[in-house]
C-alpha cells in the first residue's frame, strides 16, 4: 500500500517537473540558510550557559540616583567584595575580577597575554576546569597563576611540563615572578570572559593603593548566593550596607538635587544573572537585558522558512486544481478521503525529505564561508541537540500536513460530480492571496530594514566626529618602555619625515583599536558646592593639534608654559556643565584643596566615545605622573601607505619586542560598529533570499494563473483587447497584493526601525524615502517576475489559446 | 465589395515538408452576402475563417479588406481593422465566465474605448433587441446553451460590425435552438450585415446565399 502511494507520488512529482524543481530548490536553499542562521542564533543564546552555577551566580551592579537621572555601574571599589561577604547575609562567595593585559617574560621572550585578575574563589563560581595541575584551587597562593592551553602554547610552545615553571609578569612598573599552578581548558567560544592567564587579584597594580578606598572603582564583582536566597533578598539585605559605605556620595547626590528611587534610596545594589551579561545594556541607566540580535536572526530564519512553505502550499493548491479530474475519477472508483489525503501528504513528505537532506548537505558546504562572512564562531553542534531535532521534525510534519493536507481536504470535500467537471472554487483563492501578501509584507519589511541599516552605517561612517580620523594613526603602547619616553622617541624618529605632521599621546583610544580594548575613565569633584562628573583623559603635548580638535576658547597645552600640569582643557559640554560665563576663569580645587587646577582652554565637542553615545563632559589633563596608553601620529594626506610604513618602522626601532598594533582612526571607528555591519550583512542576505524565494513562488503562481486563464485571454483578444491591456489585467492582480503588503508592512517597519535607531544618539533620519524605496523595489521585482509570464501570455495568438480546450 | 482573397496559401513546416492548410484560395465577398463554408472535418474551414477574421496569418497571396491591403498591414493596424469591422461567434460561445451577461456585452465596447454613457445605451439596446433583459445580471454558467449563444451573437454585434464570422455557431445546440439562431442570422443579414458561417449542416447552409466547399484546404 505504502509502496503504491510512493510510486504514484513520485510519478506526480515527475509530471510537474518545473514545480517540483522550484520547490526543491527553494526549500533546499531556505533550509540550508535557516540551519546556519539558527546555528548562529543558538550560539549567541548559549553564551555563558556552560557555567554550572549560572543560576546562583550574579554580577553585582550599583544603580545611582544622580542629578542627571539614573546611572548604573558595574565597576566597584576593592573593599566591596570582602565587605559584602562578611556583612551581608546569604552570600556564599563574593569575588573580584578584572580583565587587563599582562606582559609575560619567559626565556627573554616577551608576550602580551589577556589576563583575568581574580580572587581565588573565582573557580568556585565559574566553570573553567583545569586539565593539568591544581584543579581544586588553581590560585592557592598569591604567587601562583593559572594559564590556558592557548596561553601555554604562546609562552612555552607546548602544554607539557608547564605546571611548576616560573614566569615573570610585568605588573605596573615592576616585574614579579610567578609559578604556574595549573593549565586550564581554553574558555569556550561562547564565554563572555576570555583569557590566556588568570592572576590572583591582589597582584593587580591598582590593588595595593586602593585596598581600603571606597571611592576608587575599577573592577567587577560577582557573588554566589546561598541556596534559597533570591536576588530580591540580596537587594534588601544590602540596603543598609550601601547607606553605610557610600554615605559620602549619597549625601553629595542629595545636595546636588538627585531624586531618590521608589524605595527612597539613592544607591541600590542589584544582581544580574551571569548568563545575561552579554545581552545587557546600561545605556538608559537601568540594566536592560535584550537578546534582540539572536532573536532577530531566529526571526529571519523563521521568515525564510515561512516563505518557502507558503510557496509550497500555494503551488500545491494551484496544481491540485489541475488534478481535479484525476480525483473525481478516483472517487468514482471508490477512493475514500483518508486515501486521498495520504496520497497528497506522501507527495509533500517526499519533497520535504529530499530537500532536508540536500539542505543539510548545502548547509555544511556553506559553513565555512558563512562563519567568516558573519564573523561567528558558532558550530553545528549548537544545532545538533535532541530537542531541536525533534522540534524540526515536528515542524516538517506540520508543514507537510498543511501543504499536502489542505488541498486534499478541499478536494475530498468536493462532490464527485463537481470534481469531474473540473471546476474548483477555492474560496476565491483567499489562502493563496493572503500567503502572497504575507510573503511580500515580509520582503518589504526586510528591504526597508536593509536600507535603513545601511543608511545608518553610512551615516556613522561619514559623520563628522569632530576630529581628523583619516590622517591619524593610533598605536597602542604595549611595550615595556615608559610611555612618555616612547612618544618622545617617536617624535625624534619621525622628525625627519616630511609626511609626518604631529605626534602625541593619550591614555585612551579613539574608536576600537587592533588591541581590542576599550575603557572609560570617569572622575567626580565638587565645584562651587555642586558635584560634577566628567570623563578624564590624560594627554601629551600637541594632542589637539594632532587630532585637529577645534579650540573654541583659550589655548591648549603648550611647552611654553611651565605650569601646564595644573591646567585643564575641557570640552563644550563640560563647560556648559560648569556653567561659567567665562570658562577660562574656572579654578577647580582637587584632592581636598591640596591642588587647584585652572581651565586654560575649551575644545569643540568631539565624539570621544562610541557614536551611539551623546558627547559627555570631558576634561583633558596633562600630568606625566599618569601613564599614556596610546600614541597618535598625524600624517600628510599624500603617500599614506609609505608614511604608515615609516611609522611602523620607527616603532620597530623603539620597541623591537612589542607587536605594532597601529591603525588609522577611521578603521578604529569602523570597528566600533562591526556588530551593525554583521547585522546588516545578515539582514541584507536574508532579504535577498526572502525576495528571491518569494519570486520563485510568485513566478510559479503566475504561470499557473496564466495557464488557467488561457481561454479568457484568447476571448478578450478576439473581442478587441490589446496586448498591453491583457498584460495589465493579469499583472494588476498580483501588484494589488504587493500594494496590500506595502500597506501592512510599512507601519511595522517604521515602528521597529524607529525603536532600533533610538539606540543611537546620532542616527540617520527615518525618511519616508526608505519605505517608498522598499515598496517600489518590491513592486518592481514582483512586476518583472509576473510580467515576463503575463506579457508572453498576452502576446500569444488567440487562435491557439482558444484551440486548447 | 467587402473583401477579396487572391491566391491565398497557408502552410506549416513539418519534418522539412510543407503541409498546406489552405491552397490557392480565391474568394470575393460583397456587402450583404450570407456565405456558408462547408467541408469535412480537418478540411481547413476554421483556418480560412480565422484568416478572413485576421486572427491568423497566411503565407502567400493577397487579402484586400475594403480599401486596405491586409497582407501589407502591420499587426497593430490589422487588429484595429478587425476591431472596427468584424465580430466573432464561436461554437463554444467563449463568454467570460466571471462576468455577467451585461458585463460580457460591455467588454468589447470598453476595448473600443466607448464612453460609459454610450456603452450603457448600446448594451441596453442589445439586451432589448435579443430579449434577454431579464437575464442581464446572470452569469454564463446560469444560462442554457442557446441563451449563451444568443449572448455570444449579441456581443459580436454590439459594436455594429460589417461582417460576422461564425464558426459552427449551432454545433453545441439542439435543433430547435439551432433553428432560432439561424433565423436570427437571416434577420441580421436582411438588415444588411454580411455573414460568413462554417457549418456541417446542409439545412443551416441553406440559410446562406452562397456555399463554399473546402477539401484539404482547397476550394471545390
Ligand atoms: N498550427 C497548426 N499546425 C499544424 N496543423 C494545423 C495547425 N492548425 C490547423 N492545423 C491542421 O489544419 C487542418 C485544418 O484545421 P481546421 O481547424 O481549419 O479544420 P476544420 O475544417 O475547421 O475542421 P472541423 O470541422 O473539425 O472544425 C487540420 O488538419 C489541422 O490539424
Ligand atoms: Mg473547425
Amino acid at each position: 500500500m505504502l509502496k503504491n502511494y510512493i510510486k504514484i507520488a513520485w510519478r506526480n512529482l515527475i509530471k510537474n517537473k518545473v514545480f517540483t524543481l522550484a520547490n526543491i530548490i527553494g526549500l533546499t536553499s531556505a533550509l540550508a540558510v535557516a540551519l546556519l542562521l539558527v546555528m548562529t542564533a543558538l550560539f549567541e543564546l548559549s553564551y555563558d550557559q556552560f557555567h554550572e552555577n549560572k543560576d546562583s551566580v550574579y554580577q553585582v551592579y550599583l544603580s545611582n540616583q544622580t542629578p542627571r537621572g539614573l546611572e548604573s555601574g558595574t565597576s566597584h571599589p576593592a573593599p566591596l567584595a570582602p565587605a559584602l561577604k562578611t556583612d551581608v547575609p546569604g552570600i556564599k562567595h563574593a569575588v573580584r575580577a578584572l580583565s587587563d593585559d599582562a606582559l609575560v617574560t619567559y626565556n627573554d621572550k616577551e608576550i602580551n597575554l589577556d589576563a583575568e585578575y581574580v580572587d581565588p574563589e573565582y573557580f568556585d563560581l565559574f566553570t573553567f576546569p583545569a586539565i593539568i595541575g591544581n584543579a581544586e584551587n588553581p590560585l592557592s597562593n598569591k604567587n601562583s597563576v593559572a594559564i590556558s592551553e592557548d596561553g601555554a602554547q604562546k609562552v612555552f610552545g607546548s602544554i607539557e611540563n608547564v605546571v611548576g615553571k616560573s614566569i615573570a609578569l610585568k605588573l605596573g612598573k615592576e616585574e614579579q615572578l610567578f609559578t604556574i599552578s595549573a593549565i586550564l581548558e581554553n574558555p569556550p567560544s561562547n564565554s563572555s570572559t576570555d583569557f590566556d592567564i588568570v592572576i590572583p587579584f591582589k597582584n593587580h597594580p591598582e590593588y595595593a593603593s586602593n585596598i581600603d578606598r571606597w571611592d576608587s572603582q575599577f573592577h567587577s564583582v560577582y557573588v554566589q548566593l546561598e541556596e534559597g536566597v533570591t536576588p530580591e533578598q540580596f537587594e534588601k539585605n544590602t540596603q543598609e550596607f550601601t547607606t553605610l559605605h557610600y554615605q559620602g556620595s549619597i549625601e553629595n547626590a542629595k545636595r546636588d538635587g538627585a531624586v531618590a528611587n521608589a524605595d527612597g534610596l539613592y544607591k541600590q545594589f542589584h544582581l544580574l544573572p551571569i548568563a545575561d551579561r552579554r545581552f545587557t545594556s546600561f545605556a538608559s541607566g537601568a540594566a536592560e537585558v535584550k537578546r534582540t540580535f539572536p532573536y532577530m536572526i531566529l526571526g529571519i530564519a523563521f521568515v525564510i522558512i515561512f516563505i518557502v512553505c507558503a510557496n509550497f502550499i500555494n503551488m500545491n493548491i494551484a496544481l491540485s486544481e489541475k488534478r481535479l479530474k484525476e480525483i473525481g475519477m478516483r472517487k468514482t472508483l471508490g477512493a475514500v478521503k483518508r486515501q486521498l489525503f495520504f496520497q497528497f501528504w506522501m507527495e509533500s513528505l517526499l519533497v520535504f525529505t529530499v530537500s532536508t537532506i540536500l539542505g543539510l548537505v548545502l548547509g555544511n558546504l556553506l559553513l565555512d564561508p558563512f562563519k567568516s562572512l558573519f564573523n561567528t564562531r558558532a558550530t553545528l553542534e549548537h544545532v545538533a541537540q535532541p530537542n531541536i531535532i525533534i522540534l524540526f521534525g515536528l515542524s516538517i510534519f506540520c508543514i507537510t500536513l498543511i501543504a499536502g493536507g489542505y488541498p486534499a481536504l478541499l478536494m475530498s470535500r468536493l462532490g464527485t460530480l463537481h470534481a469531474l467537471k473540473g471546476k474548483l472554487d477555492l474560496g476565491k483563492n483567499r489562502l493563496r492571496n493572503s500567503l502572497i501578501v504575507l510573503q511580500f509584507a515580509i520582503a518589504i519589511l526586510l528591504i526597508s530594514g536593509t536600507l535603513v541599516l545601511h543608511g545608518q552605517i553610512e551615516f556613522m561612517r561619514n559623520k563628522d566626529l569632530g576630529y581628523n580620523k583619516e590622517q591619524v594613526i593610533s598605536i597602542p603602547l604595549n611595550g615595556k618602555k615608559d610611555s612618555y619616553r616612547v612618544v618622545e622617541l617617536l617624535r625624534e624618529e619621525l622628525k625627519g619625515n616630511a609626511n609626518v605632521l604631529n605626534v602625541s599621546g593619550a591614555d585612551n583610544n579613539l574608536g576600537l583599536g587592533r588591541d581590542g580594548s576599550t575603557m572609560s575613565s570617569m572622575m567626580g569633584f565638587d565645584y562651587k558646592g555642586r558635584g560634577v562628573v566628567t570623563n578624564a583623559l590624560t594627554v601629551d603635548y600637541d594632542y589637539a593639534e594632532t587630532l585637529d580638535l577645534e579650540v573654541v576658547a583659550g589655548r591648549t597645552f603648550s611647552r611654553e608654559f611651565a605650569a601646564d600640569s595644573l591646567s585643564l582643557v575641557i570640552n563644550e559640554t563640560m563647560a556648559k556643565q560648569l556653567g561659567e560665563e567665562d570658562p577660562l576663569s574656572i579654578r577647580i580645587p582637587m584632592d581636598d584643596g591640596a591642588t587647584t587646577y585652572s581651565v586654560i582652554g575649551v575644545v569643540k565637542d568631539f565624539n570621544f566615545q562610541d557614536i551611539s553615545k551623546q558627547v559627555k563632559p570631558l576634561t583633558l589633563f596633562m600630568n606625566n605622573g599618569w601613564d599614556l596608553y596610546y600614541a597618535y601620529v598625524k600624517i600628510a594626506p599624500q603617500n599614506i601607505t609609505s608614511s604608515f610604513e615609516a611609522v611602523e618602522k620607527a616603532w620597530g626601532n623603539i620597541e623591537p619586542q612589542a607587536e605594532f598594533l597601529g591603525s588609522f582612526l577611521d578603521d578604529n571607528v569602523d570597528r566600533t560598529f562591526r556588530r551593525e555591519k554583521t547585522m546588516a550583512t545578515i539582514v541584507t542576505s536574508g532579504s535577498i533570499l526572502g525576495i528571491l524565494l518569494s519570486c520563485i513562488g510568485l513566478f510559479a503562481i503566475s504561470m499557473l494563473v496564466v495557464a488557467q486563464r488561457t481561454k479568457e485571454i484568447g476571448v478578450r483578444k478576439v473581442i478587441g483587447a490589446s496586448v498591453s491591456s491583457v498584460a495589465l489585467l493579469l499583472t494588476k492582480d498580483f501588484l494589488k497584493l504587493v500594494g496590500i503588503a506595502f500597506v501592512i508592512a510599512t507601519p511595522m517597519a517604521w515602528y521597529f526601525l524607529n525603536e532600533w535607531l533610538q539606540n543611537y544618539a546620532f542616527h540617520v533620519a527615518l525618511s519616508p524615502l526608505f519605505f517608498v524605496g522598499a515598496g517600489l523595489l518590491a513592486t518592481l521585482i514582483a512586476f518583472i517576475t509576473v510580467g515576463t509570464r503575463t506579457v508572453k501570455a498576452a502576446s500569444a495568438n488567440p487562435v491557439k489559446s482558444l484551440r486548447t480546450e | 465589395m467587402l473583401l477579396q482573397l487572391n491566391n491565398i496559401f497557408k502552410w506549416v513546416q513539418s519534418g522539412g515538408q510543407r503541409i498546406f492548410l489552405l491552397k490557392d484560395i480565391n474568394l470575393e465577398v460583397k456587402e450583404g452576402e450570407f456565405i456558408s463554408i462547408m467541408g469535412p472535418s480537418g478540411s481547413g474551414k476554421s483556418t480560412l475563417l480565422n484568416v478572413i477574421g485576421m486572427l491568423d496569418t497566411f503565407d502567400e497571396g493577397e487579402y484586400h479588406f475594403l480599401e486596405d491591403s491586409v497582407h501589407n498591414l502591420k499587426e497593430k493596424h490589422r487588429s484595429n481593422l478587425y476591431k472596427e469591422y468584424i465580430g466573432f461567434v464561436f461554437q463554444s460561445y467563449h463568454l467570460l465566465d466571471d462576468l455577467t451577461v451585461q458585463e460580457n456585452l460591455e467588454m468589447p465596447l470598453i476595448y473600443k474605448k466607448f464612453k460609459g454613457s454610450e456603452r450603457k445605451a448600446m448594451v441596453a439596446d442589445m439586451l432589448d433587441r435579443f430579449n434577454i433583459v431579464g437575464k442581464k445580471d446572470l452569469f454564463p454558467a446560469q444560462l442554457s446553451g442557446g441563451q449563451q449563444q444568443l449572448v455570444g451573437i449579441a456581443r459580436a454585434l454590439i459594436s455594429n460590425p460589417k461582417l460576422i464570422l461564425a464558426d459552427e455557431p449551432t454545433g453545441n445546440l439542439n435543433s430547435k435552438q439551432g433553428e432560432e439562431i439561424m433565423d436570427l442570422f437571416k434577420q441580421l443579414n436582411d438588415e444588411g450585415v454580411t455573414i460568413i458561417q462554417v457549418t456541417h449542416s446542409e439545412k443551416n447552409a441553406e440559410y446562406g446565399s452562397r456555399i463554399i466547399n473546402l477539401l484539404d484546404g482547397r476550394m471545390i
